[in-house]
């Protein structure tokens, strides 16, 4: 049997940041945004998918229905900062088993400032205890790893550096302001090592994307990217120690969620790391982005810190990270996260990034990582 | 006649709660790979085997990696009134397991490889009147 390939025909956004708008209002431009950019009627979708994690039950058809109301299938996905990911893949599944030729996948959040609400994460006993702020697990990572392989926090502050100089140019990013080294390391420490501007903050957005089988795409004379991989995974066992997790294994060393999840992908797609133009991937705070590195295979273990010095992982350099800005300076509304990478990525395959356009870009690469050891990777092939 | 006391989460500790220099925190040893689980959980998270041994870990440990908490806990925080940055941290104990847990060593002394030891604690008292029992690592010296 031969899978077709599902292609994206449109993809578009709302901006990522804080607004004195619904949640419903917000998910809808951004799914009205990739209709019109793919030159489609709401009313020709054949199936709707809405990734989300802090919103009341059926958010989905409570967003949609604002483009009109039709008879489809409409389901809200939940897999904390991979709902994107994971509703993007059931919109491919849906396509390549012939059910359904189109489909929009829509992510959308609305949050409040400040940490995020521990009860949706963590169980009871551990928020009462105090083990409950999300950072702090990320910051845990980053100070064994400083141990063990001498990773500064002037090169922590350099991946901040980096994602908020890029964001200038993205009118889709929340900060879009650049600040020095120097403005980094002397910004508040939240949880040691990390400081107040090397983490990404909780907020509102959304954005969506249209996706079609190969016939359809051809039917309505569509220019496509095509999903070259997307895969979903939880960590295995003790092979990450981000939130709820209550203990670890001293002996067991597992491969991580990030290694496990582009392995799969990597092999899906018949490619690898050499392959990848440019990434966009989940810097929930800047030493994440280091530990990434790595695990993505852009350098060896334990060189994450040495590879942001080097200047590769910049625009203009041999493969970029983070062209848009990163969650750093969008902020990050969990269930919009994934899929804003994909819309950053559609448009740099598509060559109209202006100032943060990677050159000849053919291939690209989205990640995201949260609560639970959820991760999801997307590769896109031009 | 006071309420017994309650551990903050069902089969976390071993040993009477009415006498905390006798409390341990427990650990379940997986009868087919050997893995040690903290707590009493259904099933071993390394290889799914429901045969579990009941074993009490170490109340010594040494500190793996840590972090330091510099704002008030969101959400339902039990710790005190008046915030104060504490550390937390993840302890290997006996060289198989590493428990995610508050320090109460002054945060700006802590290091990654110092000697640490089981404290358990009443954080609270319920509804009922029932102490609630939680724990934390304080430094042991070398």
């Amino acid at each position: 049997m031969t899978v077709a390939d599902v292609y994206i025909i449109g993809a578009g956004m709302h901006p990522f940041g804080r607004f004195e708008k619904s949640y419903e209002q917000i998910g809808a431009e951004a799914a009205a945004a990739a209709l019109k950019h793919a030159g489609v009627a709401w009313r020709d979708i054949q199936s709707a998918f809405m990734a989300r994690m802090y919103l009341p039950a059926t958010s989905g058809p409570r967003i949609l229905r604002k483009l009109g109301s039709t008879d489809i299938s409409i389901i809200d996905v939940e897999a904390a900062c991979a709902s994107g990911g994971a509703a993007l893949r059931q919109a491919v599944l849906a396509i390549k088993s012939g059910d359904v030729d189109l489909a929009l996948v829509c992510g959308v959040e609305k949050m409040p400032r400040g940490f995020m609400d521990p009860a949706m994460i963590y169980s009871p006993w551990q928020v009462e205890m105090g083990i409950s702020q999300n950072p702090s697990y990320w910051a845990m990572r980053a100070m064994r790893h400083m141990h063990e392989y001498g990773t500064t926090e002037e090169q922590i502050a350099r991946v901040a550096y980096k994602n908020h100089k890029n964001s200038v140019h993205n009118p889709y990013a929340m900060y879009q302001k650049e600040f020095s080294i120097e403005q980094i390391l002397n910004s508040t420490l939240v949880c040691d090592p990390i400081r107040l501007l090397e983490i990404c903050a909780p907020n509102d957005g959304a954005a969506a994307v249209v996706v079609a089988s190969e016939r359809k795409m051809r039917q309505l004379g569509a220019d496509g990217v095509r999903i070259a991989a997307i895969s979903h995974s939880i960590s295995r066992y003790s092979s990450d120690f981000r939130c709820p997790a209550e203990s670890m294994s001293a002996t067991v060393d597992n491969l991580g969620p990030t290694a496990v999840t582009a392995q799969r992908a990597f092999e899906a797609a018949g490619l690898g790391v050499d392959d990848i133009d440019c990434f966009e991937v989940q810097d929930t705070d800047a030493f994440c982005e280091i530990e990434l590195y790595e695990e993505l295979g852009l350098c060896a273990i334990g060189e994450g810190g040495r590879l942001i010095n080097s200047g590769e992982v910049e625009i203009g350099g041999r493969r970029p990270v983070n062209m848009s800005g990163g969650l750093i300076s969008k902020g990050e509304p969990v269930g919009a996260s994934h899929l804003g990478q994909v819309v950053e990525l559609v448009e740099q395959l598509r060559g109209t990034c202006g100032v943060r356009q990677v050159e000849g870009a053919r291939v690209a690469l989205a990640h995201v990582l949260g609560a639970g050891g959820n991760c999801a990777i997307t590769i896109l092939q031009r | 006649m006071t309420a017994p006391r309650i551990a903050i989460k069902e089969g976390l500790f071993a040993g009477p709660l009415e006498r905390l220099d006798e409390v341990h925190l427990a650990g379940s040893r997986c009868d087919a790979c050997g893995e040690m689980s903290l707590g009493a959980p259904n099933a071993c998270s390394n290889c799914g085997a429901d045969r579990l041994a009941a074993a009490a870990l170490g109340d010594r440990g040494t500190l793996y990696t840590y972090t330091i908490v510099r704002h008030r806990p969101p959400g339902n925080y039990q710790g005190p009134a008046e915030f104060k940055p504490f550390g937390l941290g993840l302890v290997e104990i006996d060289g198989v397991i590493r428990v995610m847990a508050p320090l109460l060593p002054d945060p700006e002394k802590l290091h990654i490889g110092m000697s640490v030891k089981f404290h358990p604690y009443v954080l609270r008292t319920n509804e009922g009147g029932q102490d609630v029992v939680a724990f934390a690592y304080d430094a042991a010296g070398e």
